[in-house]
């Protein structure tokens, strides 16, 4: 037993946090979001592809939600997770880009060079158009009509995969939401003192850090049980996802509520992680969802 | 990554499980908490016949030297097999940790042993009427009395006091120093007059702690520990041990308590009730969640050689996740739920305290806070 990163899972975390820093800055998040139509830069793509992190499943779950996970604390917008989640439904992403219908509505659908539904089919010739969402770090789709394949093998491993490289999002996003609420309320002063040192704001803060280790258990457990332990695979999907898709909403609005006003301004950063939080906890099934698949797992 | 049991691991559980077997602790008295002391008592005296009182102490002072993992494997095991916490667990976990860090050789001689047989048992004398979480500011006071010790004071919320030999007792040796130093760890000799152990009546009813009232109650020079003025280093040794491995234990009850009140909800066939099953559901994951990070923790305990935030987050978890699955029992069974005597109705009044004893929730979440999110002080 050893809950723990192995030194070379670590090494992919340290390398991807540094690679995103470096060409994700929050500015730069802001202009592909807002600026770029397509969300994201073909050298932006290269890079992760020189990286090898559309093959990384190829070394293991873990290691592709720790880039998950990193991914979603840099906030960057790129069509890489929807390849991922493309790639465990059955789709050839191989040198290609990816997407997942899911209840009709597609992210990066747009983009990509083959899209398959929930169970598993390539869908071919299907009307894709731009939904403008709540969330714009990611572009979305709605996808309807089209030839469907028969479904893919295996569908029910490929759904968790991506289920829970989805909640990996979620725990960075709420552990960046965590880290900025926790600066904020260190520099920020009222009535002569930091706000942090005020207990209804370190109370706050200290709930973040419950909900993001809680949520980072739960998806490292998962993703480990994907790669070792299939039988113990689908109970630990569903809490991994019912347990990070809420922290991935709860902790950027209560990093929103340290921050005051200016979290509630256009201006400031959080909002796009409150945005993705929130887009990230009905991807493929919410909290409540996969709590009805708990009960039904174990005989509830 | 790994998060399965080692082949050692898995050795050591097996050999647990085996003893456990042919071991039977045997049904839990109900009434009264003499005849539950005593069957926890004997339980401990079999664990030490069989080498299992403290696994996690290393073999020269009697235990096996066991890692971390074992001694979570240990307290996970002892919860599912339903056998109790040993008698002498303050001794166990807090009191011989403690001689191991900070007494003479011939303390741990002199003490180990008897904590290890439950023929000596400990009890823990910290909290006082003024001092529950600021402990530093406790009152109880000892004075120089030839080559001993005279002291005087009030102790309260101290379990098993009225079987206990001796007392793990901080006081203010020094009045004149600051509040963190001029304290003074010592072990006070429970059986003598000038020792009053009271029952403190608690609010399921029951009497699990105690008042201790201390008038000029004499210890010898030889039990100081740590040395005089030295007491809150000492004391946050004690503090440190406290929460380890009882984790595993108490999240391996409160599953067993979780499977119970789904077993209750079935036999009124309410586990078609979305509301029902939703809320289970929900417990179930901070349940996994609470097992989990507990693990996370050992983890890191391993690699950074000391615990970090898990052990004060895992016990904030535990302790809402525990008054959340009492308070939905109340759901599911009605008003037999609020039957006096009856189990779910002692769990529903239980629960407060879990998230006061041990460090109340506000102070964990300072020490999160503080300590892990770096915030300033209040």
């Amino acid at each position: 037993m050893n809950f723990d990163l192995s030194d070379d899972q670590r090494t992919v975390k340290t390398t991807a946090r540094e690679f995103l820093a470096a060409r994700y800055p929050l500015s730069e998040v802001r202009r592909l979001a807002l600026e770029d139509e397509r969300g994201w830069t073909d050298d932006q793509w290269r890079e992760m592809v020189e990286l090898g992190w559309p093959e990384i499943a190829e070394l293991g779950i873990v290691e592709m939600i720790v880039v998950a996970e990193e991914l979603g604390y840099a906030l960057a917008p790129t069509p890489l997770q929807s390849t991922w989640a493309a790639g465990a439904l059955g789709a050839d992403i191989s040198a290609s880009r990816g997407a997942v219908v899911f209840d009709g509505l597609a992210a990066d659908a747009g983009t990509a060079d083959e899209i398959v539904d929930w169970e598993g089919a390539v869908v071919t010739g299907a009307e894709v158009e731009p939904v403008r969402a709540l969330d714009p770090t990611r572009r979305w789709f709605r996808v309807a009509g089209g030839s469907r394949s028969d479904g893919g093998s295996d569908v029910e491993r490929g759904r968790g995969v991506a289920i829970v490289m989805n909640a990996a999002e979620s725990v960075g996003v709420a552990a960046r939401a965590m880290e900025m609420a926790v600066a904020y309320a260190k520099e920020r002063k009222q009535f002569d003192r930091p706000i942090g040192s005020y207990q209804a704001v370190s109370h706050a803060c200290a709930q973040m850090l419950l909900e993001v280790e809680g949520a980072r258990s739960a998806v490292y457990w998962a993703a480990w049980a994907l790669d070792h332990e299939p039988e113990t695979a689908p109970l630990a999907i569903a809490c991994a996802a019912a347990y990070a898709g809420d922290a991935g909403r709860r902790v950027p609005r209560a990093a929103l509520q340290v921050h005051g006003g200016i979290g509630f301004s256009w201006e400031h950063d959080l909002h796009f992680f409150l945005k993705r939080g929130e887009a990230n906890a009905h991807a493929y099934g919410d909290a409540s969802g996969h709590r009805e698949r708990i009960a039904a797992l174990t005989g509830l | 990554m790994d998060l399965t049991f080692s082949e050692r691991e898995t050795a050591f559980r097996d050999e647990l499980r085996e003893w456990l077997a042919v071991n039977d602790p045997g049904p839990e008295p109900l009434h009264g908490f003499d005849p539950h002391f005593a069957w926890r008592r004997d339980f401990q005296r079999r664990l030490y016949a069989g080498g299992w009182a403290a696994p996690h102490w290393p073999r020269e002072h009697g235990g096996r030297g066991a890692t971390l993992t074992e001694s979570a494997i240990f307290f996970e095991e002892l919860g599912r097999a339903r056998a109790p916490l040993p008698a002498n667990v303050l001794g166990l976990l807090l009191g011989g940790p403690t001689l191991m860090v900070w007494g003479t050789e011939e303390q741990r001689d002199r003490f180990l042993g008897p904590i290890l047989s439950a023929e000596e048992i400990w009890c823990q004398g910290f909290s006082e009427p003024q001092a529950g979480s600021d402990l530093a500011a406790l009152k109880t006071r000892a004075v120089r009395d030839g080559d001993g010790w005279l002291v005087t004071g009030q102790k309260v919320w101290t379990s098993a006091a009225q079987y206990a030999k001796w007392c793990m007792v901080v006081a203010r040796t020094d009045a004149e120093a600051e509040k963190h130093k001029g304290l003074t760890y010592f072990l006070m000799d429970m059986e003598q007059p000038e020792v009053q152990v009271r029952p403190l009546r608690q609010m399921t009813g029951e009497s699990e702690f105690n008042e201790l009232f201390i008038e000029g109650a004499r210890i010898a020079d030889e039990n100081v520990i740590g040395g005089v003025g030295n007491g809150w280093k000492v004391a946050l040794t004690t503090l440190m041990n406290e929460r380890a491995g009882l984790g595993f234990f108490l999240q391996v009850r409160m599953r067993q308590l979780l499977d119970d009140l789904i077993d209750e909800a079935a036999a009124r066939g309410l586990l078609d009730d979305d509301v029902i099953a939703d809320a289970l559901g929900a417990l179930h994951v901070k349940t996994e969640v609470v097992r989990l990070t507990a693990y996370r923790g050992l983890a890191a305990v391993e690699r950074y050689g000391q615990p970090g935030p898990e052990g004060s987050l895992t016990k904030w978890m535990w302790s809402d996740a525990n008054q959340q699955l009492a308070q939905l029992a109340t759901r599911v069974l009605g008003a037999e739920a609020l039957v006096a005597g009856s189990r779910w109705g002692y769990e529903l009044l239980r629960a407060r305290g879990y998230s006061i004893e041990g460090g109340t929730t506000e102070i964990l979440k300072n020490i999160v806070a503080e300590r892990v999110l770096g915030l300033p002080r209040g």
